[in-house]
């Protein structure tokens, strides 16, 4: 039974336990259209959870805590210089990009210069990008063009487009992970930092690539995000801070770091949107919905760990 | 140029306002804000500022300074209170980020003779002025609302805060009462928007599939953009969704009466409500009784006043009304 010892089953057992308990309620009815909801949403939080599985990936201790911050000033800045005007989605694109290039190196910087904790590190500077971006705009609401909202909230054969840029960077991901030199790297810088220098690995370089990856699918998810909501808003990132780890522990990447999972990623993405659909449907009020979401996430981690162990 | 200055804002008080109001040209306020990160939020600071900075320059106050804490602790915000305390103000305004966890810090400035006046987010210290929104009133008028137009009645969808937060707590009281009244409503769902569209925009979106035919949706401000984009999505036909003022919902609420005559209304407190409390802290250090509590009435925007309001609030912002001084005298004269 290989399958039943691969670390990403779990959330995705979760996640169809989640859809058909709701879908039951409904007596089937509304399946298809919860598929698409949980697929669009979920992109979000598994596009920022798979930056966050680089970093966690690095080992104990990595983490990136400015994803909310650049996600925010990346959808600011990008609504900002695009103006709602029509054919500017690649300008609008590429300043995100550039802002999510900027804080990751900024991030890296104070904590390869200054030697910083990295927790310590991305939340002071998230301070500062979080400033800028209220700043810069004042949280004033500006409308993404006609054409980029199109996109953003369209689909393409049923399935939604944000999905979609969501699954080609997870292949993306993947093939780096899987089958280049860079994945290996990124791995064994992992497992042991000292064994990985002394075997020639230039793990600088690699904290360096991966510090930049992040901030940077942060700020392609904020430019979606505030493009498919309408416009950036200055708390549009705030739920992706724990989101954006809850989904990498969910999915079977392991906290210690060394080991990657990307399908696992998706299921969790994907569960912690259905978990709240199934909830709210059964009318769970707010407390209720905490504690359950609390207990079978703790239930998760331990069937993916225990799984593991048993290797 | 200083002596210019001051002739010039006694010439203006003298205009303006009367006597009465010289008496608190040395004294300094000060506001103590716990959160900056929405557009309410900046809208508020943005009043506060022309306010402050305004009476300032006429030579009401001496200085009208804001303070915004950056992780809307309420440890945080304390220690602030304790600084103007210290940097010797002689009131401070206060949007709290606890009704209780501040009033120790409250009670010290009030020991020290400082004016506390909060607003929106209130203290309980008894010594503090309240500036409270009958938040339940909010909550009970939107029913009242939706019955007067859907006299069939039918299911809604409550739309609420963020759990755990008063506020959210007093409107929903307001909605199961006035659910209550008008029995031929059912609450058939109710989701956390968090008064953020995205947010609201996500959770309605997963519960739309399990919900029958949806009538009327009930909000709390911020969040119904982002119902009215999940239904789009979902393909549903539109429901009566009550508005929270923000420019972006009422842009929708326009565009979609020029299509197809939707009829709607708006409610939420002003961001302006920095601006009355500034002046009832002035009228305390003036020397006049103001009652402890005070309540301000909430900013109705209907279908008659949608292209007024739309035309006065900036793109992206909230619909706003700046509180002027009589407006601080009427709300207490009201109160006495």
């Amino acid at each position: 039974m290989k399958l039943l010892h691969k670390p990403w089953l779990w959330s995705w057992v979760a996640a169809a336990a989640a859809f058909a308990l709701t879908v039951t309620l409904t007596g089937g009815s509304g399946a298809s259209e919860l598929a698409y909801a949980a697929l669009s949403f979920g992109a979000f939080a598994a596009i920022v959870g798979l930056g966050q599985m680089l970093v966690i990936t690095l080992g104990p201790g990595n983490v990136d805590l400015s994803i909310p911050a650049t996600m925010t000033l990346a959808g600011t800045l990008a609504l900002k210089t695009m103006g709602s005007d029509p054919g500017t989605a690649w300008l609008g694109l590429g300043v995100a990009i550039l802002v999510g290039l900027g804080t990751g190196l900024a991030n890296f910087t104070l904590i390869y210069l200054l030697r910083l904790p990295p927790i310590i590190a991305t939340l002071a500077a998230s301070l500062v990008y979080q400033s800028i971006a209220i700043w810069s705009n004042r949280g004033l609401r500006i409308k993404p063009p006609e054409g980029l909202a199109d996109f953003a909230t369209g689909r393409f054969f049923g399935i939604s487009n944000v999905a979609l840029v969501g699954l080609a960077l997870s292949v993306v991901i993947w093939v780096l992970l899987e089958r280049s030199v860079w994945g290996r790297w990124l791995l064994a810088s992992g497992q042991n930092l000292r064994a990985a220098r002394l075997a020639g690995i230039p793990v600088e370089a690699v904290r360096a690539a991966t510090y930049l990856a992040v901030t940077v699918f942060a700020a392609i998810a904020g430019y979606l995000l505030a493009s498919f909501s309408g416009g950036a808003a200055l708390n549009m990132g705030t739920e992706y801070l724990l989101m954006s780890i809850a989904v990498v522990v969910i999915g079977g990447t392991s906290i210690a770091g060394g080991s990657s999972n990307v399908p696992g990623v998706w299921g969790a993405s994907l569960f912690m949107f259905l978990v709240v659909s199934m909830l709210n449907s059964y009318g769970a009020g707010a407390g209720v919905r905490l504690i359950l979401t609390g207990t079978i996430i703790i239930g998760i981690v331990i069937a993916a760990s225990t799984r593991r162990a048993t290797r | 140029m200083t002596i210019s200055r001051l002739l010039l804002g006694a010439a203006t008080l003298a205009v303006t306002a009367g006597a009465a109001m010289a008496e608190t040209s040395d004294k300094r306020i000060a506001l103590s804000n716990n959160y900056a990160g929405n557009s309410w939020r900046q809208a508020m600071l943005q009043t506060f500022e022309e306010v402050g900075g305004q009476a300032v320059s006429d030579g009401v106050v001496a200085a009208a300074d804001a303070y915004t804490t950056s992780e809307n602790q309420a440890t945080e915000q304390a220690a602030q209170i304790q600084n103007m305390i210290l940097q010797g103000y002689d009131a401070i305004i206060l949007n709290a980020a606890s009704p209780t966890a501040l009033n120790g810090a409250v009670e010290e400035a009030c020991n020290a003779g400082v004016t506390v006046v909060s607003f929106d987010g209130i203290v309980t210290a008894p010594c503090a002025w309240r500036i409270a929104v009958d938040f339940k009133a909010m909550g009970r008028e939107q029913v009242d609302y939706l019955a007067d137009r859907l006299p069939e009645g039918g299911n809604l969808l409550e739309i609420r805060g963020l759990a755990g937060v008063f506020v959210d707590d007093e409107i929903h009281a307001g909605i199961e009462d006035g659910v209550a009244a008008h029995d031929k409503f059912t609450i058939a769902g109710s989701v956390n928007g968090d008064w953020a569209q995205e947010v609201a925009q996500k959770a309605v979106a997963g519960i739309l599939p399990s919900l029958p035919e949806i009538v009327g949706v009930v909000t709390q401000g911020g969040d119904g953009y982002g119902a009215a984009e999940a239904f789009k999505a979902a393909g549903r036909d539109m429901p009566l969704i009550v508005l929270g003022n923000r420019q972006d919902e009422m842009a929708w609420w326009a565009e979609q009466r020029d299509a197809n005559g939707y009829e709607t209304m708006s409610l939420s407190i002003a961001p302006g409500v920095a601006s009355l409390a500034f002046w009832v802290a002035q009228q305390i250090l003036d020397g006049q009784e103001v009652p402890k509590d005070l309540v301000v009435p909430f900013l109705k925007v209907t279908q008659d006043t949608l292209d007024e309001a739309l035309e006065s609030t900036p793109e992206g912002s909230v619909a706003n009304t700046v509180y002027t001084l009589d407006d601080a005298k009427a709300v207490i004269a009201e109160a006495k």
